[in-house]
């Protein structure tokens, strides 16, 4: 790919990038969020356009005008969010769109294409049944879906966009074998990935790419983490991790989880007898992979989810469960994961979703009437206080990039004095300055005595800002480690099911 | 020639647009009537006459508008938070069942202070339309049935409700008096002081339409300025964030649902008072003069602001009442149907303009385009 | 044996059941592939209409003419859905809103009346030709099924051929497995090289072809002649795209739908003509009311995702978008 320029309302994506990968080779694209590395491929696999530059494969000059094309010229990709169609059995996902050869037949045969995917499964390792249906699988296996895709199609170009974010440890060294093995086949692989030891561990060379633009392009072998670091970032970081001490906590229990259980979507139980506390001014962080229960955990908690059986007490006063008004009177914030669906309204402005929950109070209603005024002036006060970077209190909040908005959420749930602080992926999709200062906040508020609840799939920022640790795998509670005494070896074989003894 | 999202909208698009699709529908009506062997240009002319220059114009306009602007502001109500309440038609109905029984109630303890009968025609016409759209009302909140199917078939059986009334049972509402009247079916006439007053003498305006104004007025503040409208604008914009935030989805369902049908009520009331003085069963009249789906082109157009409404109630009823008046070999029926059809698709199209705008991309090199400035990627 | 309430009943139950089959297989047509059409009643109008229209107006072998007849009326609907289509699709319109202008465009106040008076249609106007019942392979006299089966018009006889091809395309051809894709999960099928905006249009005109032919069934088979307003069609529209839900969005589930939505339209005048003392409005209203309830029964209790509803349905699609 040669000067590749792409824009897009208010932002340019990618400025005049510049790469190459052989065949045979796994290239890493390294960068953090928000560095145009998705951008990059969804013009390389013809989803979206290029405004400027050009695209060579194998030589000669390609232009894709629809992802059709690109797969027909051999790329794939696998993308962070699967494009699955769920209601369909893994077979037909496989199949899905491909007009060569026996799928080109008008009647849909789905017996042979299964056993073309159960060969292509055990080839290659990724196990999984071709009539089951995708809703059922899990994530991991659901990855695994499209990466047969991809085998299926005889691609000879794959690209891997952020794919060890739902798996554990052990399943990324799987996965990473198989990536190797395909290279080692002549095919090229892509390797899209914001994390330095996963690039150094599985690629052979690496191009960083940094506000947009191509930094370096260097082999992987000779590089270390820290240089890398630095290309990506721009200055030198600190890759290793700081030894805090532990803190002094009061002994106040502002959680007490008892005997918890939840039903997930389908019925299932998601959360099974989970019990724990969280002390006043203490951060505990749940690790497991995403799908594992944290998600209904944290939905009962805060009132979103009905609770089937056990307690949650906040200071000590019982929740019924299912209504999130009465968590948040009993001063339960939430940080939901889904910042722009569930925590905010997109298209309302700053204002109206700095007061989304407290319009009620009487400092911002007079009877049925709205205060506009006083809301506005709380909003302006919000934005000072946590930099939050907007045209101004009336912007509609679907305008703001995520670390702003995730900034707006927390000062929200803040300054409403929360006993307790629900923390869903708090820093997903956002660059290095924007997670320091959300760490900072929830640090500080750690400090003001608030007990958070801390859910995230990254385990460095987990050990990073917790004091306890609980790893959670099928909705049980499998480990609880002190932040000092934890290894990510540890947790990941807890979070992959394997107890320790 | 790309489509990109707009970050902000100016204010003076929401006026121009609208505008602008108008102009447009006009346009493309005329290109149809000149096709169709009619001056375009004389058509329009004669309209405008008919609606609303000519002599007594825009009363006869006025008589129009007045039920209009009340099922348009039922279905504002409605719509503004994604509940599609099509019932307004039936609704409607419901409200002129109401306020013409109470009507005749007071009519036979002989009450004559015209000031009561107002109050109680629209009370019970409220009340009325409020629980017939609380019926889908309750299926959605509940039951998460889809309240355009059900709102709609309420319709059909709220018109079989009042043909039965009139023509197939001896109701109370029916008039059983003559013979004549027993032979050839037809609701009782309303008592003389239950007629609602007028205004004005050169252009005469209905007691109805000025209870319009006022509820556009209502509802205007209820919906801007009132914890209400902000609980609505939540559940509208994502029923999941106003869930998180604690707010009542389900009540606010049955509360917006209750308003928008006791305004396709209040409307029934106002065509008794107003206009026809009797309850109307059959299938030519008042069910024929689809008042409620014309309500939701109104709300439509409108873009759901109950001010406007007002506006877009007496212009469309002009069209309307200039249909009527001008039909004959030279003014094709129908035509009415197909220019609110036709203005309601340029609206929708001009809608895409509100939300995006169109970048016209120059194939050459480095910085082509026009735009904002673009700074470097976050 | 045939003359029984039963047997007359299931027979008109066939025959009023038809359009409905034929506008709930269209719409479901165009809602697997995340469409949602209200404009049903209006395209069956206007397909009425212009089906009408080429009876009396072309001359020619009664055959030809009503085939010439049910095509014209089939590419009438075809050209009122592709004004929604091209609203929806491309300028990405509220769908909702769409269907029901061009409701109001094409109705019984709109075009079709516009049509019909401006080509002197009046309700007096006696119909040239009309469908009447093949007598297939003189089994019209058997006891029960004579009727039912074998004594209808050649469009009933249409509509269950093509309730069996839209139910095997849906589920066993390559396509019928995109249109569904592109109806549960667009962005998927689009990175799969779908193309989302082909399908939708294809599926939404067929959509508005299969209405137009069931407006085609009134003004060429059960009434013929034209009615000005909306009572040729009463609503039949709008309980199709209630039996799309009642169906589970699945093509034969629509047959047995349409035939009870038929049967209950059929009752009151059986009833009548027996002189059963029942107010005609109860009678007329059990459709309606039987749609509703039928939604509700298919609305509480199921996890809508799993069992029916395109997951993509009445979202408009966008391919590039931060």
């Amino acid at each position: 790919m040669v000067g590749i320029t792409k824009r897009f309302p208010g932002v340019v994506a990618n400025d005049d990038v510049s790469f190459e990968a052989a065949e045979g080779e796994v290239h890493a694209l390294l960068g953090e969020n928000g560095a145009g590395k998705t951008t990059l491929s969804n013009i390389l696999t013809g989803l979206y356009r290029q405004d400027e530059g050009e695209i060579e494969l194998y030589g000669e000059q390609v232009r894709f005008h629809s992802p059709r094309d690109a797969l027909d010229a051999g790329i794939c990709m696998v993308h962070q969010h699967f494009r699955l169609v769920e209601p369909f059995s893994v077979a037909e996902n496989v199949v899905l769109g491909d007009h060569r050869g026996a799928a080109r037949r008008f009647v849909f045969h789905s017996s042979a294409i299964e056993k073309r995917v159960e060969e292509l499964s055990t080839r290659y390792g990724l196990a999984v049944d071709p009539k089951a249906r995708v809703w059922q699988l899990s994530v991991g296996e659901q990855q695994r879906v499209e990466i047969l895709k991809a085998l299926y199609r005889e691609a000879r170009i794959l690209i891997m966009d952020e794919p060890t974010a739902v798996l554990t440890p052990q399943e990324a060294e799987a996965l990473f074998g198989t990536l190797r093995a395909m290279a080692g086949e002549g095919k090229t692989v892509i390797f899209i990935s914001h994390k330095l030891h996963e690039v150094k561990a599985v690629a052979d060379r690496v191009t960083v790419l940094r506000g947009g633009r191509t930094v370096a392009t260097v082999d992987a072998e000779p590089a270390t983490l820290r240089s890398l670091a630095a290309l990506m970032v721009g200055r030198e970081i600190d890759v290793a991790r700081p030894l805090e001490q532990p803190r002094r906590l009061a002994d106040v229990r502002t959680l007490e989880v008892d005997g918890l259980t939840v039903a997930g979507d389908r019925g299932e139980l998601a959360v099974k007898d989970v019990s724990f506390a969280i002390r006043e001014g203490e951060i505990v962080g749940v690790a497991g992979v995403a799908g594992n229960g944290q998600r209904e955990l944290a939905e009962a908690v805060s009132g979103m989810r009905d609770i089937r059986a056990g307690s949650v007490r906040i200071a000590g006063r019982r929740l019924r469960g299912g209504d999130p008004r009465e968590a948040i009177r009993a001063g339960v914030g939430h940080v939901p994961e889904d910042r722009l669906g569930t925590g905010l309204a997109p298209s309302l402005s700053v204002t109206s979703n700095v007061v989304i929950k407290t319009y009620r109070r009487r400092s911002f209603s007079r009877g049925p009437l709205l205060a506009l005024r006083r809301m506005r002036e709380a909003a302006v006060g919000i934005i000072r206080r946590y930099d939050v970077k907007t045209p101004g209190p009336g912007t509609p909040v679907r305008n703001l990039s995520g670390g702003n908005l995730q900034k707006l959420v927390l000062g929200r749930e803040f300054e409403d004095d929360p006993l307790v602080l629900v923390v869903a992926q708090p820093t997903r999709g956002l660059d290095v300055g924007a997670i320091e200062t959300v760490h900072s906040y929830l640090r500080d508020a750690a400090t003001r005595g608030v007990a958070i609840l801390l859910m995230s799939e990254d385990l460095d920022e987990i050990l990073a800002l917790a004091d306890r640790i609980l790893v959670v795998y099928e909705g049980e509670i499998v480990g609880e480690l002190h932040a000092g005494a934890a290894s990510i070896e540890e947790i990941g074989l807890l979070m992959a099911g394997g107890g320790s003894e | 020639m790309k489509l990109e999202r707009r970050l902000e909208q100016p204010w003076w698009l929401s006026v121009a647009v609208p505008l602008g699709s108008l102009v447009v529908a006009f346009g493309m009506m005329a290109v149809i009537l000149a096709a169709t062997g009619h001056d375009p240009v004389e058509t329009y002319r004669e309209i405008l006459d008919a609606a609303f220059t000519g002599n007594g114009a825009f009363s006869a306009t006025f008589i129009s508008a007045t039920p209009i602007l009340f099922t348009g502001l039922a279905a504002a109500a409605a719509f503004r938070m994604q509940l599609f309440n099509i019932g307004a038609e039936g609704q409607l109905y419901l409200g002129a069942v109401g306020a013409s029984w109470i009507a005749l109630q007071l009519g036979d303890r002989s009450a004559t202070s015209t000031p009561l009968y107002v109050v109680a025609m629209c009370v019970a016409a409220g009340l009325a339309g409020a629980l017939w759209a609380l019926i889908p009302g309750v299926l959605k909140a509940f039951a998460r049935t889809n309240e355009i199917i059900t709102s709609l078939m309420l319709n059909y059986v709220a018109g079989l409700l009042l043909t039965y009334l009139i023509f197939d049972s001896s109701s109370y509402w029916r008039d059983t008096s003559t013979l004549q009247a027993r032979a050839f079916p037809q609701g009782k006439p309303m008592p003389e002081a239950s007629n609602w007053p007028t205004f004005g003498s050169e252009v005469v305006v209905p007691l109805g339409f000025v209870i319009g104004l006022a509820t556009a007025l209502a509802l205007w503040v209820l919906y801007t300025r009132m914890r209400f409208g902000f609980e609505v604008a939540v559940i509208a914009d994502s029923p999941r964030a106003a869930r998180y935030a604690g707010m009542r989805t389900r009540r606010k369902i049955l509360s917006v649902m209750a308003v928008s049908g006791a305004i396709a009520g209040l409307g029934g009331a106002s065509q008794i008072g107003d206009f026809t003085y009797t309850l109307d069963g059959s299938t030519t009249g008042l069910q024929a003069a689809a008042f409620g789906y014309t309500g939701i082109v109104v709300a439509a157009l409108a873009r759901y602001n109950p001010l406007a409404v007002c506006l877009v109630a007496v212009l469309i009823g002009g069209l309307q009442n200039a249909g009527y008046t001008l039909q004959g070999p030279d003014f094709p029926s129908g035509l009415v149907g197909v220019m609110q059809g036709i203005i309601l698709f340029c609206a929708l199209g001009g809608e895409l303009l509100l939300r995006y705008r169109l970048r016209i991309r120059r194939r050459s090199s480095a910085h082509g385009g026009s735009g904002p400035a673009v700074e470097p990627a976050r | 044996m045939n003359d029984t309430l039963l047997v007359v009943v299931l027979a008109d139950a066939v025959l009023y059941g038809t359009p409905l089959l034929f506008a709930s297989l269209g719409e479901l047509l165009a809602e697997r592939s995340g469409v949602l059409n209200l404009g049903v009643e209006g395209m069956m109008l206007f397909g009425a209409v212009v089906g009408f229209w080429t009876t009396q107006r072309v001359e020619g072998a009664s055959a030809l003419v009503l085939v010439l007849a049910i095509l014209a009326s089939g590419l009438a609907g075809a050209a009122m859905a592709a004004i929604h289509a091209f609203l929806t699709i491309t300028l990405r319109a509220n769908q909702i809103v769409s269907g029901l202008a061009l409701t109001i465009f094409a109705g019984g106040l709109g075009l079709s009346a516009y049509v019909g008076t401006e080509l002197g249609f009046s309700p007096d106007l006696p119909a040239r030709q009309r469908l009447g019942s093949l007598d297939v392979w003189g089994l019209a006299d058997l006891p029960v099924l004579g009727p039912i089966v074998f004594d209808q018009s050649a469009l009933v006889y249409a509509s269950w051929i093509a309730t069996l091809l839209v139910g095997l395309y849906l589920g066993r051809t390559r396509f019928g497995l995109n249109v569904r894709a592109v109806g549960e999960a667009p962005a998927s099928a689009d990175a799969m090289g779908i193309n989302v905006t082909l399908y939708r249009y294809v599926h939404v005109l067929i959509g508005g072809g299969f209405a137009g032919v069931a407006g085609a069934c009134y003004s060429l088979s059960i009434s013929p002649g034209w009615i000005a307003g909306d009572t040729l069609i009463g609503g039949a529209g709008w309980i199709a795209i209630a039996l799309v839900i009642f169906a589970f969005w699945r093509a034969e589930l629509c047959l047995v739908g349409a035939y009870l939505f038929g049967a209950l339209s059929a009752l009151p005048f059986a009833l009548q003509a027996r002189d059963v003392e029942v107010a005609p409005e109860f009678l007329y209203a059990i459709p309606y009311l039987m749609t509703i309830v039928v939604l509700v029964i298919a609305s509480t209790g199921l996890s809508k995702r799993r069992l029916g509803a395109p997951a993509a349905l009445g979202i408009p699609y966008v391919r590039e978008e931060r």
